[in-house]
């Protein structure tokens, strides 16, 4: 397939940006995302080629800028709302969570929320405001949560959301930003929310990851390979509604489930994940289901217990060691 | 002194219509939301918008909006009798209009964000570059939210074609508003805003409809918003059922002799507009069409267990893997 090598941000920031050309009812609105470019350059380029009538600086009010988004989108419009880091997600919540998802339902179909919020957690090259809490959103029925681990993925699923009728949270992973380059492939190129992938295929071990957590499956599959234990690698890629199908088919081929992200073990997606495949599959494993995630403090500053405190592909490795302890 | 004796007119009557149906509302049901006495400030406010202006009325006393809008007695009772017909089907209570009125519905149970999202409908009419404005009405209570605050600074900032408007009822629940602030006057606000701010009798329809009309005026104009405080009081408990034994009952009866719906007929008896009988034949008029129709609305269908909805929560699909 034919495509550019970019950035995950670059491949964020085109996506936008074509979503934009194709369609004068989208914008941006967000803190620092017109000539300052957006924190961590989240949205560069796009001020200069659609300037103020398109791109929207607004003051520090994420729960005022959460509800100009959903009234405007009730209007017809197809707002993208840039929420800075995802820490702050917190102070729009009544928007987010009780308001957005529930229009569709409550107007039986006649208004919908065409609404994307794009922000960004986790560990990154600055270390600020890593925190995970996509968990959250997941509970809450009518949200939609995506949540990439490559630059192909981040424009295709960029381009669906901001084509989606419903309201999308799409969570930006800090370390990929600008830490993974990939091929992008050119013209329409959508992933459709709701779909997994299988990023490598294995008989012996499932590994369910999200985002950076991704990248450290794959490292980890790779080294397994050399002992002659084959890791299926499952990106999640949209985290509610989940894609059940796709984790059950896995699972019922190799047997063995671990699940792995960065946010917290206690109460994250991985517990969902876990439950739904004992629910489904219980017939199917060979070995109790293994949670890879964070321990249950906040995300600490000093980078030595930063270290302590993320889970990283060690933790994945003695998952799988664990699970590969029952045999057949 | 009355300028549109028909627009007059027409504001008595729906402030008739609004007392009547509320009080059978509250007869109904222990939970509704009474507005009995605070009828001049959605009056007041909503009348004489235009078909393409959005309006997010405060929930109390908000039917009499959905009425000026174009919904029907008995969709009014629809919802408040909880039948299939209601919108959004018995998914959310009774007190929500329909959005294709363009009037914003209250979408979850928490107070304030409704301040936001109108002023994402008025930012939506400037993006279109059209000259329709919103026009929102809330509580004292809800004015010491945060939402407010946020909203309201952004839409100046903004210059947004928007009017926000304070229904004070001096109440909220329990909680009187000289307790909740320490604001002499909540109009008073606007000026850290850098807007307008002007505090209006809120028993007198005419002065409402006057004050709103010329924020709107500055808004088609782009003018930005203007906060208009009115002052009226909340004559029953916070719903039906609530006695409101925490309160003065002298506070009470002082607010009873300023009742709006008298107040004007008083006014327009004295101007030769409207006689006693006439007065007499406008109550006489909405008692019936609000009887008839509830009596309509009972025999629509009951709402269903399968009206839950559980595969409507997306308006795009998933596609199947
Ligand atoms: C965020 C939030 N907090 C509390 C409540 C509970 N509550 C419902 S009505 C009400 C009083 C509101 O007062 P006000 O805004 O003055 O309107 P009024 O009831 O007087 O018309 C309260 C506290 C709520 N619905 N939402």
């Amino acid at each position: 397939m034919p495509g550019k090598r970019m950035t995950f941000v670059e491949a964020l920031v085109e996506g936008i940006r074509e979503e934009m050309r194709r369609d004068p009812n989208v914008f941006v609105l967000g803190q620092d995302i017109g000539p300052f470019g957006g924190s961590l350059r989240s949205t560069l380029g796009l001020w200069e080629e659609f300037g103020p009538a398109r791109i929207f600086d607004t003051p520090i009010s994420e729960s005022a800028a959460a509800g100009v988004c959903l009234g405007a989108a009730l209007e017809g419009l197809r707002p993208i709302l840039d929420i800075s880091f995802g820490e702050f997600l917190a102070s729009a919540m009544p928007q987010i969570v009780l308001h957005a998802p529930v229009v569709h339902w409550l107007t039986l179909g006649k208004a919908r929320v065409p609404l994307t919020i794009r922000t960004k957690v986790g560990e990154g090259p600055y270390g600020g405001h890593p925190q995970c809490f996509e968990a959250w959103f997941t509970h809450v029925p009518g949200l939609k949560v995506v949540m990439p681990s490559t630059p192909a993925d981040a424009k295709g699923l960029m381009k669906a959301a901001i084509r989606d009728d419903d309201p999308v949270l799409f969570f930006e992973h800090m370390y990929l930003y600008h830490g993974v380059r990939d091929v992008v492939p050119d013209g329409e190129h959508l992933v459709p929310i709701g779909r997994a992938e299988v990023k490598r295929p294995g008989k012996d071990v499932t590994v369910a990851a999200t985002a950076w957590m991704v990248h450290r499956a794959l490292q980890a599959a790779h080294q397994f390979a050399a002992e002659g234990i084959e890791v299926e690698v499952l990106d999640l890629r949209t985290l509610a509604p989940l894609d059940t199908a796709t984790l059950l088919a896995s699972v019922r081929k190799t047997g063995r489930l671990v699940v792995a992200h960065e946010a917290w073990k206690i109460g994250g997606l991985g517990a969902e994940v876990a439950a739904t495949v004992a629910e489904q599959a219980f017939g199917s494993l060979r070995a109790p289901i293994v949670r890879v995630g964070a321990p249950h403090t906040p995300v600490p500053a000093h980078p030595t217990i930063r270290r302590a405190f993320l889970p990283d592909a060690q933790g994945i490795a003695d998952a799988v060691h664990a699970v590969m302890k029952y045999a057949a | 002194m009355i300028e549109d004796v028909k627009q007059v007119l027409a504001m008595h009557r729906l402030m008739v219509q609004s007392r009547v149906l509320d009080e059978a509302c509250c007869e109904e049901s222990a939970h509704w939301f009474p507005s009995q006495g605070e009828e001049a400030v959605p009056v007041g406010t909503f009348y004489g918008l235009r078909p393409d202006d959005v309006c997010a009325p405060a929930y109390r006393g908000a039917p009499i909006v959905y009425l000026m809008r174009g919904m029907t007695l008995e969709q009014v009772w629809a919802g408040a009798l909880g039948k299939r017909t209601s919108f959004g089907r018995g998914r959310h209570f009774s007190f929500t209009a329909p959005i294709e009125l363009r009037v914003f519905p209250y979408i979850a149970g928490d107070l304030g964000p409704i301040i936001s999202q109108a002023t994402g409908a008025a930012f939506a009419q400037r993006y279109r570059k059209s000259d329709a404005v919103t026009a929102v009405s809330f509580g004292d209570g809800t004015s010491n939210r945060g939402d407010f605050h946020e909203a309201v600074n952004l839409g100046a900032a903004w210059r947004l074609p928007i009017v926000y408007v304070i229904q004070n009822n001096h109440w909220a629940i329990s909680m009187p508003i000289e307790k909740a602030t320490a604001a002499k006057r909540l109009a008073d606000r606007a000026a850290g805003y850098g807007i307008p701010g002007v505090a209006v009798d809120g028993n007198d329809v005419l002065a409402v409809h006057t004050a709103v009309q010329e924020a709107v005026r500055r808004a088609r104009a782009g003018h930005g918003p203007t906060l208009i405080e009115a002052e009226t009081f909340r004559m029953r408990g916070h719903i039906a059922a609530d006695t409101a034994s925490y309160r003065a009952p002298e506070e009470v009866e002082e607010w009873r002799g300023r009742d709006p719906i008298q107040r004007l007929e008083a006014r327009l008896a004295d101007a030769g507009v409207l006689s006693a009988e006439d007065a007499q034949a406008v109550w006489a008029e909405a008692a019936q069409e609000v009887g008839e129709a509830k009596a309509a609305a009972q025999r629509h269908p009951d709402i269903l267990p399968t009206d839950l909805g559980l595969d409507e929560m997306f308006a795009t699909p998933l596609r199947e893997a």
